[in-house]
């Protein structure tokens, strides 16, 4: 039996496979299901400091390819979100906590309170894209990144992850003003809108959204290569990730451990088990013993 | 795939509600809903109240989607998309669906001659689809005691035998549908409940409609009394639309 663990900046993980931020984790009983049905850990969805009720419905559309949503960061606030938390956490496995905020302060404050609430790890969202001064907007300026990340790493004894939007003019600048986070988590969603022909109007309440699912694969795995190869830094892998192969593709491109989100519409929660499955019987046929002689063997 | 029609008939039930009927070629089965666009305005999650042949939804008016929705008018366009969700269970013999408010809309492809009702609403003009069941099948229960018994479905089916039933359907707000549950305890009753909570994307992803750890949305809406026994967010907390923990 191949051997499917792995690990990412210290933080241990049973198999690659974790629950992306923004899809079912805002409820604690959902993040602790999920990771009873086979993912290694779960990312929350991004929290700040204040309560927001997010964007009016429509909030997601499918299109060719995936989905588009624009939720607009719904989230209890901070510190509403301890006992989701300590809910998910009863499951015994690793939570990371997502955070977006839009000052230093206000992010360190977040990842302080993420980490005494017993996050495994904290994942910034630096790209969001469709939340006016959250999100892209602070992940596209190379000098607040390096500011934030410096600043929570200052604060925090767990693992930080920043996680990187494909919707900015140079990504690889982007990870250079975050190399003092432990890991990258590559790609957030990619701009998009879909315009309803007889309504003749953008269906997504807030006009443009974010697109994941299979659609954007190929751009997700070209980041992680090309991140990969320019910082040797340990890499989570996302982007429209629906079966083992899509994984494997990842882990091969530089990911140590890849995020599955979108594809829960189509497959439900038993993905997580199903892919798994997947990966191990192609680590077998392929003579892999460990997870770790795959990850990057596509790089040059 | 947002989905559109012409809407056919719009009939007022009561002062609040509207049930608008569209065609749709379409197999919906009972308790599966639809998400209902009004452009510019906004999505809301609507059970299929006529399954059969013109399909129906059934409006209570309680925000500014359900507002436009009650003012479209035969001829207008309809957005949505669906259906979404499980179904109940289709049984042969004596069923009874006890329905709370806004509730009976999605019971109400399960009415059929010899069909037995508790039909519950703030008052006698507020209680839906009390008169399409026959003579004598139907149990009304009012909060202000307008019609019937004055009290809520709980106090009408304690005077019933409820084991005779192959089935009891119901549906209605969460924490009726907790009394009638508590009710039901330590009675050989078999029954399937359609839940009600916020709803977003319909599709299994957002968890706004999560209850220990299922999704109303693909998961339910409609879930089995054994379940609901289990379930430790059932009748006690939920989220809302920021995804704040409150008392149900």
């Amino acid at each position: 039996m191949p051997d499917i663990s792995t690990e990412v900046a210290g933080l241990k993980l049973e198999n690659p496979l974790l629950l992306a931020s923004g899809i079912l984790d805002e409820n604690g009983y959902t993040m602790k299901r999920i990771l009873k049905e086979g993912a290694a850990g779960v990312v929350t969805k991004s929290i700040g400091m204040e309560e927001r009720k997010g964007y009016r419905p429509p909030v997601i559309a499918e299109v060719d390819g995936g989905l588009l949503n624009a939720v607009g960061l719904p989230n209890p606030g901070i510190a509403n979100f301890g006992e989701e938390m300590k809910i998910a956490l009863s499951e015994g496995k690793p939570v990371i906590g997502s955070i977006f905020a839009s000052s230093v302060q206000d992010f360190a404050n977040l990842a302080r309170k993420m980490e005494e609430y017993g996050a495994s790890a904290v994942e910034l969202n630096l790209s969001c894209p469709h939340v006016e001064g959250f999100g892209t907007e602070v992940g596209s300026d190379a000098a607040l990144v390096e500011e934030i990340v410096n600043e929570i790493k200052r604060k925090i004894q767990i693992p930080l992850f920043a996680k990187l939007s494909p919707n900015v003019s140079s990504m690889i600048e982007i990870a250079m003003a975050a190399e003092k986070a432990d890991a990258y988590v590559v790609i957030n969603t990619v701009k998009g809108m879909a315009i309803d022909i007889h309504a003749r109007k953008p269906v997504l309440s807030h006009g443009a959204g974010g697109l994941s699912g299979k659609a954007i694969k190929a751009v997700g795995v070209k980041y992680v290569y090309e991140l990969k190869k320019e910082t040797g830094k340990a890499i989570i892998g996302v982007g429209g990730i629906e079966d083992g192969f899509d994984a494997l593709e990842y882990i091969m491109a530089g990911a140590s451990a890849v995020q599955i989100g979108t594809a829960l519409y189509k497959h439900g929660r038993g993905i997580f088990n199903t892919v798994n499955a997947q990966i191990s019987d192609f680590m077998e046929r392929e003579k892999f013993g460990h997870i770790s002689e795959i990850v990057g063997v596509a790089l040059p | 795939m947002m989905i559109n029609s012409t809407v056919a008939e719009k009939k007022d039930e009561t002062p609040t509600v509207s049930t608008i009927t569209f065609d749709w070629d379409c197999e919906v089965r009972p308790g599966q809903f639809i998400m209902v666009w009004v452009p510019g305005v906004g999505e809301v999650p609507m059970s299929v109240s006529s399954t059969d042949g013109t399909k129906a939804i059934t409006v209570k008016e309680y925000g500014p989607t359900t507002q436009a929705l009650r003012r479209l008018k035969a001829g207008d366009r309809i957005f949505f998309r669906g259906p979404y969700g499980n179904s109940f269970t289709i049984v042969d013999g004596d069923i009874l669906l006890v329905g709370g408010g806004s509730g009976m809309a999605s019971l109400r492809p399960l009415i059929r001659k010899g069909a037995h009702a508790v039909v519950a609403a703030r008052n006698e003009k507020e209680l839906l689809f009390a008169s399409e069941f026959g003579e004598g099948k139907v149990y009304r229960v009012t909060d202000d005691g307008s019609a019937g018994v004055k009290g809520t479905p709980v106090d009408q089916l304690k005077t019933m035998d409820l084991e005779k039933f192959n089935m009891v359907y119901v549906c209605g707000p969460e924490r009726m549908l907790k009394s009638v549950m508590d009710h039901f305890k330590g009675r050989r009753v078999k029954a399937e409940f359609s839940l009600e909570r916020i709803m977003k994307c319909g599709i299994g992803i957002c968890d706004s409609c999560s209850i220990d750890g299922f999704q109303l949305c693909r998961d339910g809406p409609v879930f089995m009394l054994q379940e609901l026994q289990t379930m430790k967010e059932f009748g006690v907390s939920k989220l809302t639309e920021s995804g704040k923990r409150v008392d149900v």
